[in-house]
């Protein structure tokens, strides 16, 4: 149980913490602000300003909410992995390619040799951090995701870039660490995508994280789980953040075959969805869990970020969540 | 021996300027209303002929017309049977596109042709022999949703989709399609369904008249599988070299009783090809296939790359041929 490694790093959280697996949506105005600053009618200190009060204004958010280990919500980022090529050494922004539908992205290209220029995010979390004081995560894309969504030009194959991706991710990891974050959250969405390349992401997280004073957590959704479990449970990580909602909760069935050895964060909120979950549905998603996984072992929180909701069913759907929690820890606290 | 220089099947429908994303504000344009559909079918039509254009002038031989109408290679197809509903966003494989999947919830029917009519525009315009692309009945199946007692099991629903696809096969031949293109990824992920696959693929091969079935699977490594692939009854094989380190030694040692179609263009990277990376895999092939031709093509649809990417690619395929025919002659 990873309960150990939360008390070697000083924290002390309640039965079944809550949290978000990010990003929370922007407020119209820093929409507006970033569509002014990308066609340069602001200055990048005009955006900086609103990015720190949307950060600001979600800190309050969570507190009031009464979540547990909050986030600073993303505000700065576009995507998760072209935010970090785009501040690292090595990349180059490739040109556009289509996600889906009428939606297209430009995808990044690994031209050179990867390099973090210095601190990334430390900055951002420091300014969170600094505005509360339940435990705020620091929060990374990983080596893997960040290969597998990029182009290579450069390294001799996928292993390659991973690995180099993985030294550079470590320095950021240790930054935060020494800025005095104790959870720190690496984010791995396309680690179930290949599961022939398992082995190595796996040797690329114990790149990151190994000998590291930190709780960690890896965040993966929308993959095939059933291909890659129970090897995944090799990841050295102390938490995995699954979507439950979205997929049904079939990975209970995965771990009634083999047992999860982790603590879980519990994905129990459909982020694609504009209903609002209601606190009962959210309870059963829980209970569901607690068939297969002992309550210190789980936390709670959505399938993925919030982004894409609104503000305002961003906020519904978490105090439905944090409301079907408090009424699991009475229930457990009187069994 | 011929190398004949192919297209795979989707191309990108935007590029860098504004003139390359006019698709794109159309799309825009027809969800708010601002366009009449008239006018949004023109600008499918004048950007289907600019990508047909783009792969003659690059040096390809057999073209596609880039998919360009379609929102994805499952929906496009599925959507236009009967008692099909599109449901919401699923992972394409293990790329970072995603398709609509399909809810199944009576008996599947054709109703109208499903392509045939992209495929006579894009072959009245082309100055070369266009290919059509089908998405196969397998992986359709495989991508949709069974929510009817109709398909209990996997089985029924490809033999549907196979006899709708079937029909479709005919019509494209009649139309004067030469080689028709059936995609068959899923395949490569269950291949224990390979007597189903061959199943479903009868009836394709007995309704394609003068035209030749090539069965193209992708995003995966055909090694184990090639023998039995080997055995369904289509005309050419096309393979996704970039997943298949083992895959040319293999045809080295067993051969290829018929055509093959060598994925060994990354359409998923933009690291451009060397001769050292292509030649070697040449060398050992060329001499254990059938002598007439074989076809060069990227390793899967050049839609996951951007447009100068794409077509830089198929420039490249051009350049390597030629090099490489130049040193075989030297």
């Amino acid at each position: 149980m990873s309960r150990a490694v939360l008390q070697e790093v000083g924290l002390t959280l309640p039965l079944l913490p809550t949290t978000t697996v990010g990003s929370f949506p922007k407020p119209d105005y820093l929409l507006e602000a970033r569509g002014k600053f990308a066609r340069k009618e602001i200055t990048r200190k005009d955006l900086d300003t609103l990015e720190k009060q949307a950060t600001e204004f979600w800190i309050a958010q969570q507190e009031a909410i009464g979540l547990d280990v909050l986030v600073d919500g993303e505000q700065y980022r576009g995507d998760m992995v072209a935010y970090f090529a785009d501040v690292m050494g090595g990349f180059e922004m490739g040109g556009l390619v289509r996600s889906y539908g009428n939606r297209y992205y430009h995808k990044p290209i690994i031209v050179g040799k990867v390099k973090r220029p210095g601190p990334i995010t430390v900055d951002w979390w420091k300014f969170a951090q600094g505005l509360t004081k339940k435990p705020v995560k620091g929060m990374l894309t990983g080596p893997y995701t960040i290969m597998d969504w990029s182009f290579n030009d450069y390294y001799p194959d996928r292993k390659a870039a991973c690995f180099a991706l993985a030294s550079e991710i470590r320095k950021e990891v240790e930054a935060l660490v020494e800025a005095g974050a104790k959870i720190i959250q690496i984010d791995e969405p396309a680690l179930s995508v290949r599961p022939e390349e398992i082995d190595f992401a796996l040797e690329a997280m114990h790149v990151v994280t190994d000998d590291i004073p930190a709780y960690f957590i890896t965040h993966i959704c929308y993959g095939a789980f059933e291909f890659i479990y129970p090897k995944m449970l090799d990841l050295p990580v102390d938490n995995f953040d699954l979507e439950m909602s979205n997929s049904g909760l079939d990975l209970i069935g995965l771990f009634k075959k083999d047992p999860f050895t982790k603590d879980l964060s519990f994905g129990v909120l459909d982020v694609h969805s504009h209903a609002i979950e209601t606190p009962a549905v959210v309870r059963e998603r829980i209970e569901k869990a607690l068939e297969v996984l002992q309550p210190e072992t789980i936390w709670v929180d959505p399938d993925c970020g919030l982004k894409t909701r609104t503000v305002e069913e961003a906020q519904a759907k978490l105090r439905s969540m944090v409301a079907a929690v408090q009424g699991v820890r009475q229930t457990l606290g009187g069994r | 021996m011929e190398i004949i220089l192919a297209n795979h099947s989707s191309y990108p429908r935007v590029g860098a300027s504004r003139e390359q994303q006019r698709l794109r504000r159309a799309y825009a344009q027809r969800e708010r209303g601002e366009i009449s559909p008239e006018a949004f079918t023109q600008v499918q039509e004048s950007l289907v002929a600019e990508v047909i254009e783009e792969q003659a002038s690059a040096g390809c031989a057999l073209l596609t017309d880039g998919q360009i109408r379609w929102y994805d290679s499952i929906s496009h197809l599925a959507a236009r049977l009967a008692h099909v509903e599109i449901n919401g966003l699923l992972r394409y494989f293990d790329t970072n596109f995603y398709f609509r999947q399909p809810v199944i919830t009576a008996k599947v029917e054709r109703r109208n042709s499903l392509i045939v009519e992209e495929f006579r525009y894009a072959k009245k315009i082309s100055p070369r022999p266009i290919k059509p692309v089908l998405t196969g009945p397998y992986t359709l199946a495989c991508g949709s949703i069974r929510q009817t007692p109709a398909y209990r099991n996997l089985d029924s629903l490809v033999m549907d989709f196979s006899a709708a696809l079937a029909q479709e096969v005919g019509m494209l031949a009649g139309a004067g399609a030469e080689v028709i293109q059936v995609e068959e990824p899923a395949i490569l992920r269950h291949p224990q369904d390979l007597p189903l696959l061959q199943q479903a693929l009868e009836p394709l091969n007995a309704a394609r008249g003068a035209a030749r079935l090539a069965l193209y699977t992708y995003f995966g490594d055909a090694t184990p599988v090639y023998e039995e692939l080997q055995e369904l009854p289509v005309q050419i094989l096309g393979f996704d070299f970039t997943y298949a380190p083992r895959l040319p030694q293999k045809i080295a040692a067993l051969g290829a009783p018929v055509t093959l179609g060598l994925g060994l263009i990354d359409g998923r990277n933009t690291r451009m090809e060397t001769p050292e990376d292509v030649f070697p895999v040449l060398e050992k092939i060329l001499p254990h296939v059938p002598e007439d031709a074989v076809y060069l093509n990227p390793s899967c649809g050049l839609e996951y790359l951007p447009r100068d990417k794409a077509v830089a690619k198929l420039r490249l395929m051009r350049e390597l041929k030629e090099k490489f025919l130049q040193r075989r002659k030297g």
